[in-house]
């Protein structure tokens, strides 16, 4: 078996073409800045090249003042974690969905579009997860931003 | 109800939860049925949603692993394990290897316990409770062991940031082999039963059939994606706290049915009880615990582990104070969830209980992430309750 | 004074009353024996009727959009049949209080009531769980009720006559059991069929379907389903050893017979795990029917051989 340092120049090689900003924060581990319309392509030449496995999708609030918000792919195989990072403007947040290629990122992108308020592109079910079915549509939990206290109905008080 | 029945003719709609007898935590399941196969699934979660991970981006670092390791009540060590282990990499600290060993002794425990309740679940939802009451009483061994290891039977808080609590006593390691010993035997009986019982094989064999090429395209992980020759395990791959100097042999079966998920996880029962005995045997000197700074490094950092149900992914981002800035929790029962779905369709609904269980499904683990509703139906806020304790402290 | 003595027959002794509380104390040890096999201490003694007790003071509800009057004379016509039923049986040792030629059939389609009852009552309702339990429990009954019949009869055909008492009187003298132990192991299981025991507790599956037909029924009217199957355990056991295992003499001879049967029937309970539906009516209709028709023709054969 090839080593994981091998393995992400391996994947380094792959996503050549789309790569922003990379670097390795980490051992075992390479961060590639990936720009929103390059994602799928991105995703494609990956399994294209049978590069391990998505294990999860990050959601990344960096705050009102970045005025971005980043969605983390990360992909893993053996111990090298390869990580896709997808800079997207707070005020409208937008990625496409990997469903196509990968349909059990649906639950993750679920996950994304409520918990993170990020409009995904083309995914097949944007119905509640996680959170109640009376919870406000307009307050995202995990933005830093959220104010949990506003938009809360007072139902049974009227 | 009623009218949905008269109204939907052509969709029979079997619900499943949220509150259901199938179901030992709450999860919604609504399974389309002509007469008794079924046509569709669909799946709603977040009954037992806690916003944790919003929680921990207000409180401390050492707070926060309380928090967490409050995710789960099977598998807590997994996640503060994973937490430590991140949040350990984060401020560069030196975890000594006597404390690595004891995260991976209680791991191996709390395998054992998961596993061991399981296969009780499991076969109550076959309709086997023989094999469920005997799995269970034996699972008590293992969770005294826990108890007089840790002090608690689950939430162990074995783990501090920088090492462990609870140290292994010479009188405690000859208990755990014991126990172990008593344990191992039992669970050979165990696999004995689920390979040549006749009548429990009807159920298992050939029911719920996952091939490795749709296990890989779905994304399983752990027992599930071994049971399907997913050769997938982060203990080998990425061996953290002290599996590197303890190996693991990893269990793989290839039919993917309900069967093979029976066999992989008794046969990981026997991988643990003597990785539990290496341990023991091997349980290297020293300290237990190391300093660990308040604040923690700015900087970002994946924590992964093998939890019993498979690879529990954390990433941890620090800012540099007191708090964690993002922690983001990936629990191996929401990779798995779509497969029961997926391989929901085509079966009989007698076997839906089967594979939903076939994952084993943790929901408190996927609803990880409040939403407190007092009596009259509002939403409860954190603000609201810190303001309810002043008050009822005032009024005392 | 005959008018009282019947009544006293029909509702006290042997019938009545007294059947439902044997049913009781049987279905205690059924409950303790299982219990005790899967290592778990069981309910206390007067665990059955402490349930009873329970259900009949609490509100019955009838929900809506049910036929009503269906909803709750469904429960009372179950257990009223296996009642009848009883009366024809060598209830507690004691000779049948009523007997007529062809007694046999009339009972064994009186204990179906039971099941038949059920069913109706799942499918009157518009639960989910109990319209999936309702076809269930009705396709177990077409499954099972052929070849628990022909079981039944085997031991009618060698006797020579379809009443009860004649076919005791046959079996005292021959060891049916020996004879036809095809038709006693169908009959048997058949009888767990009948009363839905786990293999063939598919139509109750609490993992998938709750109760099953029963469902939406609380209080009295599952109070009265309860019952039924209590009196039925009874009537079952009773006709079981009556026919296989050489008769009913005295009342000892009664308490060991039917406990006998219990405790194989505990153990079965307890070694197996639940059968899906059509593997259920794959079993009956592949190998059941077919064993109990072989039987019949052994049956038939040696009969000839001995006239």
């Amino acid at each position: 078996m090839t080593s994981p340092e091998e393995r992400l120049q391996a994947a380094q090689q792959v996503l050549a073409s789309w790569a922003g900003d990379t670097q390795s924060p980490e051992p075992n581990r390479l961060d590639v800045g990936v720009a929103a319309q390059n994602l799928i392509a991105a995703i494609e030449a990956l399994i294209g090249a049978r590069w391990g496995y998505l294990s999860a999708i990050t959601g990344l609030d960096l705050g009102v003042e970045a005025g971005q918000i980043e969605v983390l792919y990360h992909f893993c195989e053996g111990a090298a974690v390869l990580t896709l990072r997808v800079a997207t403007p707070r005020a409208s947040a937008s990625v496409p969905s990997v469903c196509p290629l990968i349909p059990s990122a649906s639950v993750f992108e679920r996950e994304l579009v409520e918990m993170m308020g990020i409009q995904v592109v083309g995914t097949p079910d944007n119905s509640r997860l996680f959170l109640a079915d009376d919870w406000p549509d307009d307050v995202y939990p995990l933005r830093k931003d959220a104010v949990l206290e506003r938009g809360v109905k007072e139902q049974g008080n009227e | 109800m009623s009218e949905a029945v008269v109204q939907d003719k052509k969709r029979f709609v079997v619900p499943i939860g949220p509150q259901h007898p199938a179901l030992k935590e709450p999860g919604h399941f609504e399974f389309t049925v002509d007469g008794e196969i079924v046509t569709g699934a669909t799946v709603r979660l977040g009954y037992a949603h806690r916003g944790i991970e919003k929680a921990v981006e207000s409180r401390n670092w050492t707070q926060s692993l309380y928090l967490l390791e409050r995710i789960c009540g099977i598998c807590s060590h997994v996640h503060a394990m994973t937490y430590c282990l991140g949040v350990e990499k984060l401020a560069g600290a030196e975890v000594p290897p006597r404390a690595q060993a004891i995260r991976v002794l209680v791991a191996e425990l709390e395998r054992v316990h998961s596993h061991l309740l399981w296969l009780g679940v499991a076969a109550h939802e076959a309709g086997f409770d023989t094999l469920f009451m005997y799995s269970w009483r034996d699972r008590e061994t293992v969770m005294d062991l826990l108890e007089s290891f840790t002090g608690n039977r689950v939430n162990y808080s074995a783990n501090i940031l920088g090492g462990v609590k609870c140290d292994v006593t010479p009188d405690l390691a000859s208990a755990i082999l014991k126990g172990v010993d008593f344990l191992e035997e039992r669970s050979r009986h165990y696999l004995n039963v689920v390979t040549t019982d006749e009548v429990f094989l009807q159920r298992t064999r050939g029911v719920g059939t996952m091939s490795k090429e749709v296990a890989e395209r779905l994304g399983v992980v752990g027992p599930t994606a071994r049971a399907s020759g997913v050769a997938r395990d982060i203990r080998i791959e990425a061996p953290y706290a002290a599996y590197a100097d303890f190996p693991v042999q990893i269990v793989l079966a290839e039919a993917g049915d309900l069967e093979a998920r029976f066999v992989v996880r008794i046969k990981e029962l026997f991988e643990s009880y003597r990785l539990i005995h290496e341990v023991i045997d091997k349980l290297p000197p020293g300290e237990l615990q190391t300093r660990m700074p308040r604040k923690i490094k700015a900087g970002e950092t994946i924590s992964r582990v093998e939890a019993p149900r498979g690879e529990a992914f954390y990433f941890i981002k620090s800012n540099g104070s007191d708090n964690p800035e993002r922690i983001k929790v990936r629990t191996p029962t929401l990779c798995n969830m779509g497969s029961v779905v997926a391989t929901a369709v085509g079966h009989q609904l007698a076997d839906m209980p089967m594979i939903l269980a076939g994952i084993d499904p943790c929901f408190s683990c996927n609803d990880r992430t409040v939403a407190v509703r007092d009596a009259a139906g509002a939403l409860v806020t954190w603000e609201s309750l810190r303001q309810r304790r002043l008050a009822h402290q005032e009024n005392k | 004074m005959d008018v009282l003595k019947t009544l006293f027959i029909l509702l006290i002794f042997p019938g009545g009353l007294f059947v439902l509380a044997n049913g009781m104390v049987y279905e205690w040890a059924d409950r303790k024996l299982v219990a005790r096999l899967q290592n778990r201490v069981g309910p206390r003694w007067f665990q059955p009727l402490a349930d009873l007790l329970k259900l009949l003071a609490k509100e019955e509800v009838v929900p809506e959009s049910v036929n009503a009057r269906l909803f709750v004379w469904l429960p009372i016509v179950a257990l009223a049949g296996v009642l009848t039923g009883a009366l024809y049986l060598p209830i507690a040792g004691l000779q049948p209080s009523y007997s007529f030629s062809g007694d046999l059939i009339v009972a064994v389609y009186l204990f179906s009531m039971l099941t038949l009852c059920t069913g109706i009552a799942g499918a009157n309702t518009n639960n989910r769980f109990s319209l999936v339990g309702a076809t269930r429990t009705l396709t177990q009954l077409f499954s099972y009720e052929a070849p628990f019949l022909l079981a039944m009869l085997g031991p009618a055909v060698a006797a020579g006559s379809w009443k009860i008492s004649d076919i005791m009187a046959y079996s005292s003298t021959h060891p049916v059991i020996l004879l036809q132990p095809v038709g006693f192991v169908i009959a048997l299981i058949g009888l767990m069929g009948k009363l839905e025991m786990r293999p063939f507790d598919a139509p109750e599956a609490e993992t998938e379907i709750v109760a099953g037909a029963l469902t939406e029924y609380s209080g009295r009217g599952l109070a009265l389903f309860y019952l039924g199957r209590y009196a039925e355990l009874i009537a079952g056991l009773t006709l079981m050893s009556a026919f296989y295992l050489g008769g009913i003499h005295n009342q000892l001879d009664y308490i060991v017979k039917t406990l006998v049967l219990l405790l194989a029937l505990a153990g079965v309970q307890t070694l197996m795990t639940r059968l899906r539906i059509d593997q259920i009516v794959g079993l009956w209709w592949r190998y059941g029917t077919l064993l109990v028709l072989l039987q019949w023709l052994v049956t038939l054969l040696l009969k000839g051989m001995v006239l």
